[in-house]
């Protein structure tokens, strides 16, 4: 099952990251994390990974400031991001649309939809 | 006939004398009136003129005095546009051209007099301008009318028939005295009989004085009327001046109101030109009456959006639009907003005269609803994260995913520490609302300090195990008690010991003490953590209040904790105190009364 597809994983909550990191590591994702969007946005720059999951609500740099950071990175290197947050209204439904390569999942996530969206992906850059 | 002729001559004299002096003290007395009337109406600011609710006042003033001679009040701006102006309807056509113009150009109190045309009607005008911050802002006029004195009114012939009446009365007696006179030439050549008659004709003299007497009562009776006539009329006249400085007082203090109101005003009339403007709005304008008063609204705001706003409102169709919007202005108030509202003036018919627009700051209103959203959207994010690591952490479990009976157990363990995290938010979350309404039942019963103390320990030792935090214990020998709610009382003590936790870093340091002082229990926690900014102090207990410092943020929290801990401590009695310098740590102090002093209170 051991592939080298890249994922960084950025939330504050340890919890969240271990169980993702987990899943995803079980099918043979290499995982990474980070605690922060700062954090994050260093190991996007240096990592270049296939997927990015990060949460919204984040101390010292968001998850908003992060997409529209990346988004220009997305043109020379294309990754997907896996937004997670806890409620999405139609402004920032609108505001994900626009971000190249951007999915949203809705806290209290299923781990599944998560392995999902990323197999996806990951699948579909194989082919 | 001489003496007829010098008679009439002397009447008319007398007459001629009396009707001059009658009309020098009513000139004397419209010349007082016409200043004093003049002077108190260019008194008011030249805006009060304008629109119809002003005009009303003046009317009154006209209606009052018009029987004082008052024949027009005319009221102009400073370039001669007519404000005000009343004319008697039987003067209106014979004022000539040139002196509706003439006092146009007077700087101080002025009068002047002129002849109507086509009549010997002398109009004595008054002028003066108004003057409104050392400008000439307006003039205002009265003309009143000394009519002349008739030589055949009905008092005067009274007055002429009293006159000849007191006359004959003086012929008669000069008569009489002429008889006396010439008595002795008389005596002699005139017998003893002469003297007998003499004698009769004392008692006819005597008689003729009786007479003299009931004229001059008469005369006095006359004079005392009059006099009555005169006090009746001046005390009309002074409870005219006290009815027209009244009627300025109340000018002056709706105006005082007006400007003194936290809210902006602006009226403007149907063609939506300024009429008034308060205090408030020039100062949010940073302008001055002069810059907007009279002038077209959409010149004197240079505010697309609330001139389209309010140039759109037309007062027929009321849907048309918002009844009000949000303005900003961030030139003259930065970080300020404002609501603008418009409402519609109308006269007794119903029809719209103008626009009132109000406009109120509503920084603090939007602040609040700021602060609510914000508040809902860290609320849910809160009660999300535990959710969401319990879900997944379960559904590992189910999908058979951890084969490791250690790691299994470990998630079981987080799914029951993050099920404890969601109860207690969920608990301060419905605590701190209910606390909000008022109706927070406290459940009173006997807490021994120990336990609650060493409740509270239990509930945090395990994350400052994490971080290598060392806490240490501080307790008297004998354990005093409190009354209270113990499941309250925990959370708050919880809350600031577990702030302490939350806030030092990895291997720091923190001491938990339980003292007694007076009739009071002490718990203490103090710690070497992060401390807390000058500027956030005053605000720790308030409810949502944040800190900016990355160092708080970085944790996670609502912003309720604190609020909630001092509300309880409140609710029982007690105090909370806080000391704290940045980076060097924080002291909180919770002070309870003791059972036996609690008691005593009761």
């Amino acid at each position: 099952m051991e592939n080298n597809k890249q994922v960084l994983v950025i939330d504050d909550e340890a919890h969240i990251r271990r169980v993702i990191e987990l899943k995803l590591k079980k099918r043979g994702y290499q995982v990474t994390l980070a605690k922060n969007g700062e954090e994050g946005l260093k190991l996007i720059q240096t990592l270049q990974p296939d997927v990015v999951i990060t949460d919204i609500m984040m101390p010292k740099m968001d998850g908003k400031t992060l997409c529209e950071r990346t988004n220009e990175l997305k043109k020379i290197r294309p990754f997907l991001t896996i937004v997670v947050t806890a409620r999405i209204s139609p402004t920032e439904r609108d505001w994900i649309e626009q971000l190249q390569d951007t999915v949203f999942i809705e806290k209290p996530f299923s781990l599944q939809t998560i392995l999902k969206c990323v197999d996806q992906y990951c699948g579909n850059q194989a082919q | 006939m001489i003496l007829v002729a010098i008679i009439l001559i002397g009447i008319s004299v007398f007459a001629h004398t009396l009707i001059r002096d009658e009309e020098r003290f009513r000139t004397q007395d419209i010349l007082k009136k016409g200043n004093y009337l003049v002077s108190l109406i260019a008194l008011h600011p030249i805006e009060y003129f304008y629109g119809e609710k002003n005009n009303l006042f003046l009317k009154t003033l006209a209606e009052q005095v018009s029987s004082e001679g008052l024949v027009y009040c005319f009221i102009h701006d400073r370039t001669g546009e007519p404000l005000v102006s009343f004319v008697n309807h039987n003067v209106a056509s014979k004022i000539p051209p040139e002196v509706l113009m003439r006092s146009l150009y007077v700087e101080g109190l002025t009068q002047q007099t002129f002849r109507l045309t086509g009549s010997n009607t002398t109009i004595n005008e008054f002028a003066k301008p108004v003057y409104q911050n050392g400008e000439k802002s307006g003039i205002v006029r009265l003309g009143f009318n000394i009519a002349p004195v008739s030589f055949f009114s009905s008092k005067r012939l009274r007055l002429l028939a009293m006159m000849a009446f007191f006359i004959l009365a003086t012929i008669l007696l000069l008569h009489h005295g002429i008889t006396l006179a010439i008595r002795p030439l008389n005596e002699v050549n005139a017998n003893f009989k002469r003297i007998y008659m003499d004698s009769s004709s004392v008692s006819t003299g005597l008689r003729k004085d009786a007479a003299i007497a009931d004229v001059i009562a008469d005369l006095e009776q006359s004079l005392v009327q009059l006099k009555q006539k005169h006090e009746k009329i001046e005390a009309e006249n002074t409870n005219l001046t006290t009815k027209c400085g009244v009627i300025s007082f109340e000018k002056t203090n709706i105006l005082n109101i007006l400007d003194s109101m936290n809210y902006g005003i602006i009226v403007t009339d149907i063609q939506d030109n300024i009429n008034y403007i308060n205090a408030y709005m020039l100062n949010i304008l940073n302008k001055t009456r002069e810059e907007i008063v009279d002038r077209p609204l959409n010149e004197s705001f240079d505010h697309n959006e609330i001139n389209s706003f309010i140039l759109n409102q037309d007062g027929v169709t009321q849907n048309n639009g918002p009844s009000s919007i949000d303005i900003e202005f961030p030139d003259l108030a930065p970080n300020e907003t404002f609501m603008a509202s418009v409402s519609f003036l109308r006269d007794r018919e119903e029809s719209v005269i103008g626009k009132v627009i109000c406009v109120k700051n509503v920084t603090k209103e939007k602040s609040t609803e700021r602060q609510k959203h914000e508040f809902i959207a860290s609320i849910t994010h809160e009660l999300l994260t535990p959710l969401t690591t319990i879900k997944s952490y379960n559904e590992m479990l189910l999908d058979n995913e951890l084969e490791n009976i250690e790691l299994q157990k470990e998630f079981y363990n987080t799914i029951s520490e993050e099920t404890n995290r969601l109860t207690s938010l969920v608990k301060n979350l419905l605590s701190i609302s209910k606390i909000e309404m008022g109706n927070l039942t406290i459940e009173k019963g006997l807490i021994k300090g120990d336990w609650l103390f060493n409740d509270c320990m239990a509930a945090v030792e395990g994350t400052a195990l994490k971080k290598n935090i060392s806490i240490e214990r501080e307790l008297p020998d004998n354990f005093p008690s409190l009354v209270g709610d113990k499941e309250l009382l925990k959370a708050a003590i919880i809350n600031i010991l577990g702030n302490a936790v939350k806030y030092t870093p990895e291997n720091g340091h923190i001491k938990f003490m339980l003292t007694e002082q007076d009739d009071f229990i002490i718990f203490e926690v103090t710690d070497d953590g992060c401390g807390i900014a000058k500027a956030d102090l005053p605000h720790i207990f308030d409810k949502f209040y944040r800190s900016t410092d990355p160092r708080v943020t970085e944790q996670t929290g609502s912003g309720l904790g604190l609020a909630l801990t001092s509300e309880i401590v409140r609710l029982h009695g007690g105090e909370i105190e806080v000391n704290s310098k940045p980076d060097e740590g924080s002291h909180f102090m919770i002070r309870l009364p003791k059972e036996e002093y609690y008691l005593g209170k009761q």
